[in-house]
């Protein structure tokens, strides 16, 4: 290998402007290997391993779909348009959500607080829909425990909920530290952030609606 | 393969099979019937095949750290590798792999086809023990025309497929008779096929090999093949009818005792109540998994509690586990015989069954299974109740 | 320590006024800024000393797996063994293999990778330094957690892959098994936030220079296992979810009366558990492709080759799991499927063994112990690697499952794998992270001792296997042991006497550890070593290096001492300086300003709030409110904290104006 050489001071490249041991310094924005910053990038790795976590849950409730035995079963409970009604309020919020990290990036924090605001109070929208629709299905005669097709319906559904609940604590969060003044780093990263996962979470639901509630059991 | 491997593996193979104890009765190197021999045509290549590697391996990793050491020589030169190398090694194994890949596939077909069966047997495993059954059928040689149930001892005529469908009343267990095939897991809920088929008459032991708790080391099962015409008899005295025991004999008494401790969770088929009427044990209503073995023909089996424990005393088990195959089934066929009965074992197991076998059958323990028990509890019965249940069993044959 | 300073003279913290008022003052709350006592180590951010505390967690869990290695083998020694119940021995083989894979393998190969990533590719610290001290509190409750059971009304009794429906109530009446998948769960978010710190660390932390394919052989193998990791634990998270409102919440996923299939859980969890065989392997044969080359002054062989053969076997990995489930009822297509695609998997593998044994070809072995655990990988492995094959063949694989030749298999591969690379990577880095060397004499009684100790006790295995043994017997029977003098009772009882050796073997490594914890100071490079970890002092300080370095080619510090000085093709390597002479001029151009993390409360408390809402669900509803509200606090609380400490947050310096201590305390 002839391109072995000794560090010497003046053989040493230029450390390219902006590079920085890639910390979470407050507020700098920093150079990495790839240019994603970390969090982002954490994101996006977090978001692929949530994936396989709703792959197991949508394909345990695929095989557990009809195994209702004389329980009541899929056909009995849904309410097709009030749960579109609920996915759409979902949807709905997706593009609030955009609004939201592009006033973020215009370093608009008033629209920024309000669009979030928004997009908490129709994910809180969709969550009570879901409540309400499980209180319905559950004086229906569908308990957790009823049959396996209810255990795997309320597991798939409730942990969707939880996704969604948690992302409705992070928007509010948010909105409050914006308004205080208390975030840490770079805002308009942390509300992309956010908006990234509550994409997946969207998307997520889309595919859950389409597979549990449209396609005929 | 040039000679000197040939050879080579040979004297590898013979030290391996030095290593081997003897008549080791779950040998997955002794088969027994067609099944267990197309593994074995398939297995000894690739054990040849992955030895020769191995040795390879070590032989020049042997040479690198002899040849190679550090003798003081200057700094190698910082080679990175070479490409042309590096893939023609990376090919090689690819191809001694498809080599095995195409002979593998070939006999996962072959062994799943069951369309050559001739007999039909069921077979239902439970904590820890397994329920055998032959349907109703014109298979099995002359045909079955009563149900038989037994445990434990799968009896099966030579040269005939059989096939065996398994299920589990509880969790998953696996039948495994090393010599005719390999296993088969029988789950719940569901259905599985094992072929079977033996060369010669035998005893053919096996293990239930999927953790299914506290016994599971205590599973056990056995294959006797017998000649066609045995297998007629054997046949016949499963399904001979039942015989009171005479007046006033401990048997008798035992008959007594057995219709109030044992009958409600083991069927003996025939055994009929003060009235006449036919006594149906109801086992689900005291063991959880739902059945107990059925006792009707005990003494034609051998061992007991899924083949865990020898109804034959040490000095008469030889005689027929060790019976040369010309008389192996007829050795069977006597069954135990009363100076034959290993009654140190029966009788404990009658004392005490879960002190002898592990078995939730604790009464602490049942609070999860609303009281039933797994397995055999136990059921603090008198020495003189133990000594007559002995003298009536002694007469199921 | 938040800002270092140098190379000035002046104290670090001079510029903040003696006058230090603490801006955020929460009294002792403060941020737990100490560099010395053990606040400086429960609360630390820095990911040397998480990656110590990982590894000797570890070690503790090696030695709990191996005491109840010990007491398998000897209630297997002789027939019908009185030394465990039945019941103590199912759990104690569900524990043994739970806590040598989940507790030492897995952690221990953390360590290895949150110490050396950051330095091998020449980084301050890992990309999310809180994050890494969750993970690794996180560990060490979960860890804690699964073995209370023990105390607590007994542990888990359903075999490490917990089949079900054999773990539901019923059949499995104790909280054992509730501790166990509460306790994987809780292990399982350490390693998913573990995996994807790690992999950005990797991608976007490298130095200068520092390209994917110039990044050493050990961080892509770390890198690769993170993917695996990212990918995998969240389906054995659906799995446990599942069986935990089965038994705790009455869900009925795994009763077959509710119609429910028992082979769900089997492809849940080996879709898992294939892959994490994986991940229990490949660092160390990362490890390995870093200690061959030092120890043969040679390049890895094929870099690129191993590169892509590991990521190759991580990727084929995923499709391979129903190889375990070859008995269980597949039908003959899945099996002659995943049968042909588990031979595949043999020839990354394989390629993999080539380069190593290539890289030794034409070298200069220097026989350290860590090159002796590494050559035993090698051929150990490889025995273990063989007889996989020999189960890929499905037919084969039928006879074969669930006796003691699969036990053979992976003890072969796992000990004889993952194993002895960890035990080369604990030699081969001693003095970069300690700062001392190990004894190489005791080394080698350790490593031989080892080596035989593994033959003794995996070796018979194989035959008692193929004789028909089958695993997880708490007795074996005379009955059935054949005759004659080579019998089934004779293996086995070697392979009891073989597991002590062993045991001594491993116990050695504690009296070497204890030995040489005297010696005096390593010197600054003393493999004559390749990578960039090396190019900093023994022990690093805090902050890694005092220069970010430049890369410029894979093994760049091999070339920063070495130069080739000879023509054309004609390759001659002529030492130019030493490893000392170039940490040295590092020292020399130190970089001015490094900020540095500080440390944290808030993944302590956030880590044990699980533990708690675990016992909670076991034990009373109470404690998962209290866990959740803990949590909630911590969640804040660390929203809410900076990264870096503020200055006012630090004591002021010392009146006598002595410099706070700014290099790292190493302390064994
Ligand atoms: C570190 C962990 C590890 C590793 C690396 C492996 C590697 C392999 N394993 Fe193993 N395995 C386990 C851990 C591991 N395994 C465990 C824990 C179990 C049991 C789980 C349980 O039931 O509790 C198990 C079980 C297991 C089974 C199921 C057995 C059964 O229960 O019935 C199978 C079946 O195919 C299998 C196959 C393989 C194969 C083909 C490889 C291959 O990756 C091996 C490849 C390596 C080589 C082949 C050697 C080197 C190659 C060459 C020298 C090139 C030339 C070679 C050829 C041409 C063949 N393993
Ligand atoms: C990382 C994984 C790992 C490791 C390192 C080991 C290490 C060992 N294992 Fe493990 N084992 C598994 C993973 C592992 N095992 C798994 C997954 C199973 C399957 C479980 C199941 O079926 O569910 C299993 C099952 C298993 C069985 C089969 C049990 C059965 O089926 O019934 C046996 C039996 O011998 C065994 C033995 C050993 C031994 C002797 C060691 C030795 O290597 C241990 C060496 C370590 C020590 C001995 C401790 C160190 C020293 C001291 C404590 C000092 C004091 C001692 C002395 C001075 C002597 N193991
Ligand atoms: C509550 C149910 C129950 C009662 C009552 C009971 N048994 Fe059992 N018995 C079982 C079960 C279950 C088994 C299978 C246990 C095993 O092998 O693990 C068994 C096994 C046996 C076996 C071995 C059978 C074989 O084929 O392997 C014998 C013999 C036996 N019992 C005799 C008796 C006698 C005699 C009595 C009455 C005194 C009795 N049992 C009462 C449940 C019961
Ligand atoms: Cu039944 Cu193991
Ligand atoms: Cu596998």
């Amino acid at each position: 290998m002839s391109d072995a050489t000794i560090a010497e001071p003046s053989d040493v490249e230029e450390i390219p402007a902006g590079y920085d041991d890639g910390q979470d310094h407050a507020g700098l924005p920093h150079h990495t290997s790839t240019g994603l910053s970390n969090t982002k990038l954490a994101m996006w790795l977090f978001l692929g391993s949530e994936c396989l976590l709703f792959g197991g849950l949508i394909s345990t409730y695929m095989l557990y779909r009809n195994r209702q035995a004389d329980q009541i079963g899929p056909d009995q409970l849904w309410d097709i348009p009030f749960t579109s009604a609920t996915s759409f309020v979902l949807l709905m919020s997706s593009l609030t959500m955009v609004m939201a990290v592009s006033a973020a990036k215009r370093k608009d924090e008033q629209r920024t607080k309000l669009w979030l605001t928004v997009t908490a109070l129709l994910g809180g929208l969709f969550v009570a829909g879901q409540v309400y629709e499980f209180t319905t299905f559950y004086r229906e005669g569908l308990g957790y425990t009823t049959s396996l097709f209810s255990s795997s319906f309320y597991t798939l559904t409730g942990f969707h909920g939880v996704h969604v609940a948690v992302g409705i604590i992070m928007l509010l969060s948010l909105v409050a530290m914006l308004a205080k003044g208390k975030l840490v780093g770079d805002n308009a990263e942390t509300v992309e952030m956010i908006g990234l996962y509550w994409h997946f979470v969207d998307i997520v639901w889309i595919l859950i609606f389409t597979l549990v509630y449209l396609i005929p059991a | 393969m040039n000679r000197r491997v040939r050879i080579a593996a040979a004297v590898g193979l013979a030290a391996l099979v030095a290593g081997c104890a003897e008549d080791a009765p779950q040998d997955m190197f002794q088969p027994a019937g067609p099944n267990a021999q197309s593994i074995y045509d398939l297995s000894v290549p690739v054990f040849i095949i992955a030895g020769v590697i191995g040795v390879i391996v070590m032989v020049f990793i042997a040479i690198i750290v002899v040849k190679f050491r550090d003798r003081g020589q200057a700094i190698p030169d910082q080679v990175h590798g070479k490409p042309t190398l590096e893939i023609i090694l990376t090919i090689i194994p690819a191809l001694i792999l498809i080599g095995v890949a195409i002979p593998t596939v070939g006999t996962i077909m072959a062994l799943n086809d069951t369309s050559d069966t001739e007999c039909v047997i069921n077979v239902t495993g439970q904590q820890w023990w397994w329920e055998i059954d032959y349907p109703t059928q014109s298979g099995c040689g002359s045909g079955i025309d009563q149900p038989i149930i037994t445990s434990g001892q799968m009896v099966i005529p030579i040269g005939t497929p059989v096939l065996v469908r398994g299920t589990s009343r509880d969790v998953i267990h696996s039948w495994w008779i090393p010599r005719l095939n390999g296993k088969r897991d029988m789950v719940p809920g569901r259905v599985h096929t094992n072929r079977i088929e033996a060369d010669e008459p035998g005893i053919y032991a096996g293990q239930c090999t999927e953790f299914c708790g506290l016994s599971h080391a205590n599973m056990r099962m056995e294959v006797i093949a017998m000649t066609p015409e045995d297998f007629e008899a054997w046949k016949l005295n499963q399904t001979k009818p039942y015989e009171s025991p005479a007046e006033g004999t401990l048997a008798a008494k035992g008959e007594q005792t057995f219709i109030s401790q044992c009958a409600r969770c083991h069927q003996v088929n025939g055994l009929e109540d003060a009235d006449g009427a036919p006594i149906v044990s109801r086992p689900d209503l005291s063991v959880y998994s739902g059945a107990a073995p059925n006792l009707t023909h005990l003494m034609t089996r051998n061992t007991f509690a899924g083949a865990a424990y020898n109804l034959l005393t040490p000095e008469c088990r030889p005689k027929v586990w060790n019976a040369p195959s010309e008389t192996v089934g007829a050795e069977y066929l006597k069954g135990v015989t009363p100076d034959c009965l290993n009654s140190v074992e029966l009788r404990e197991w009658l004392r005490n069954a879960p002190a002898k076998k592990p078995m939730y059958a604790d009464p602490t323990k049942l609070e999860a299974t609303d009281g039933l028990t797994r397995g055999m509890p136990n059921l603090a019965l008198s020495e003189d109740q133990i000594d007559e249940l002995v003298a009536y069993l002694l007469e199921r044959h | 320590m938040a800002i270092i300073e140098r190379p000035t003279d002046t104290p670090a913290l001079a510029g903040a006024g003696a006058a230090v008022t603490p801006s955020s003052s929460y009294g002792n709350f403060r941020r737990p800024v100490q560099a010395t006592g053990w606040k400086s180590w429960a609360f630390t951010v820095d990911h040397k000393k998480i990656g110590i505390m990982y590894g000797v967690v570890a070690m503790v869990f090696f030695f709990v797996g191996g005491i109840e290695a010990l007491l398998i083998r000897a209630q297997l020694a002789q027939p019908n063994g009185t030394i465990l119940s039945a019941d103590k021995y199912n759990q104690m083989f569900t524990m043994h293999a739970t806590t040598m894979v989940f507790l030492f393998v897995m952690p221990m190969a953390a360590a290895f990778a949150n110490y050396m990533m950051p330095l091998q590719i020449g980084a301050r610290d890992v990309a999310f330094p809180r994050l890494n001290a969750l993970s690794l509190w996180l560990f060490v409750f979960g860890g804690i957690f699964i073995n209370s059971s023990w105390i607590l009304g007994g542990a888990a009794d359903g075999g490490w892959f917990m089949y079900a429906p054999n773990s539901s109530v019923p059949f499995s009446p104790t909280n054992g098994v509730d501790f166990w998948t509460l306790g994987l769960l809780i292990t399982g978010v350490a390693s998913q936030v573990g995996a994807i710190n790690l992999i950005v660390t990797a991608l976007n932390m490298r130095a200068p220079g520092m390209k994917l394919m110039r990044m050493p052989i050990f961080t892509w193998m770390a890198l690769v296992v993170q993917f695996l990791l990212l990918f995998s634990i969240p389906v054995i998270t659906v799995a446990l979810f599942l069986l935990m409102f089965q038994r705790n919440f009455g869900a009925n996923f795994f009763s077959v009366e509710a119609g429910a299939d028992p082979l769900l859980w089997q492809h849940l969890f080996w879709l898992f558990g294939h892959p994490e065989v994986y991940i229990l392997v490949l660092p160390s044969f990362g490890i390995i492709s870093e200690v061959l080359p030092t120890f043969s002054r040679k390049p890895l062989f094929g870099y690129p080759f191993v590169v892509f053969s590991g990521a190759a076997i991580g990727f084929v990995g995923f499709g391979v799991w129903a190889h375990h489930m070859f008995a269980a009822g597949l039908g003959p297509i899945s099996v002659a499927v995943f049968s042909v695609a588990t031979m595949a998997i043999a020839v990354p593998t394989g390629v993999k063994i080539i380069n190593w044994t290539l890289t030794m070809w034409g070298g200069k072995l220097w026989f350290t112990t860590a090159m002796l655990f590494a050559i035993g990988l090698i051929v150990q492995f490889t025995i273990g690697g063989l007889s996989g094959v020999t189960h890929a063949v499905a037919p084969s694989d039928t006879q074969q499952t669930d006796t003691y030749y699969i036990v053979a298999h992976f003890h072969y591969v796992i000990f004889g794998g993952a194993v002895l690379g960890l035990f080369a990577g604990i030699y081969y880095w001693w003095p970069k992270v300690f700062g001392k060397m190990l004894s190489e004499k005791i080394g080698r009684w350790n490593f031989w001792l080892m080596i035989i100790g593994m033959n003794m006790t995996f070796g018979p295995m194989h035959i008692l296997g193929l004789q028909g043994q089958p695993r997880r017997m708490y007795i074996w029977t005379g009955d059935r042991a054949g005759d004659g003098f080579f019998d089934l009772a004779f293996w086995n009882l070697v392979a009891s006497i073989g597991s002590l050796v062993l045991g001594i073997g491993a116990f050695l490594f504690l009296v070497n550890v204890w030995v040489s914890r005297k010696n005096p100071p390593a010197p600054a490079d003393p493999w004559d070593a390749r990578s960039l970890e090396w190019l900093t002092t023994n022990p690093p300080k805090e902050h890694n290096f005092d220069r970010i370095p430049t890369v410029h080619t894979l093994d760049e510090f091999f070339h920063r001492k070495y130069e080739d000085v000879g023509e054309g093709d004609q390759h001659d390597y002529k030492q130019v300086a030493t490893g000392a002479e170039v940490i040295e001029l590092e020292e020399k151009y130190a970089d001015a300003h490094i900020h540095l993390p500080s440390p944290s409360y808030w993944p302590m408390v956030l880590a044990i709030s699980l533990p708690i809402i675990g016992y909670g669900v076991i034990f009373n509803t109470l404690l998962i409110v209290a866990g959740a509200a803990i949590a909630v606090l911590a969640l804040f609380g660390w929203a809410l904290e900076p990264p870096t400490a503020d200055e006012s947050e630090f004591d002021p310096p010392a009146p006598d104006g002595d410099q706070p201590s700014k290099e790292l305390a190493v302390s064994v």
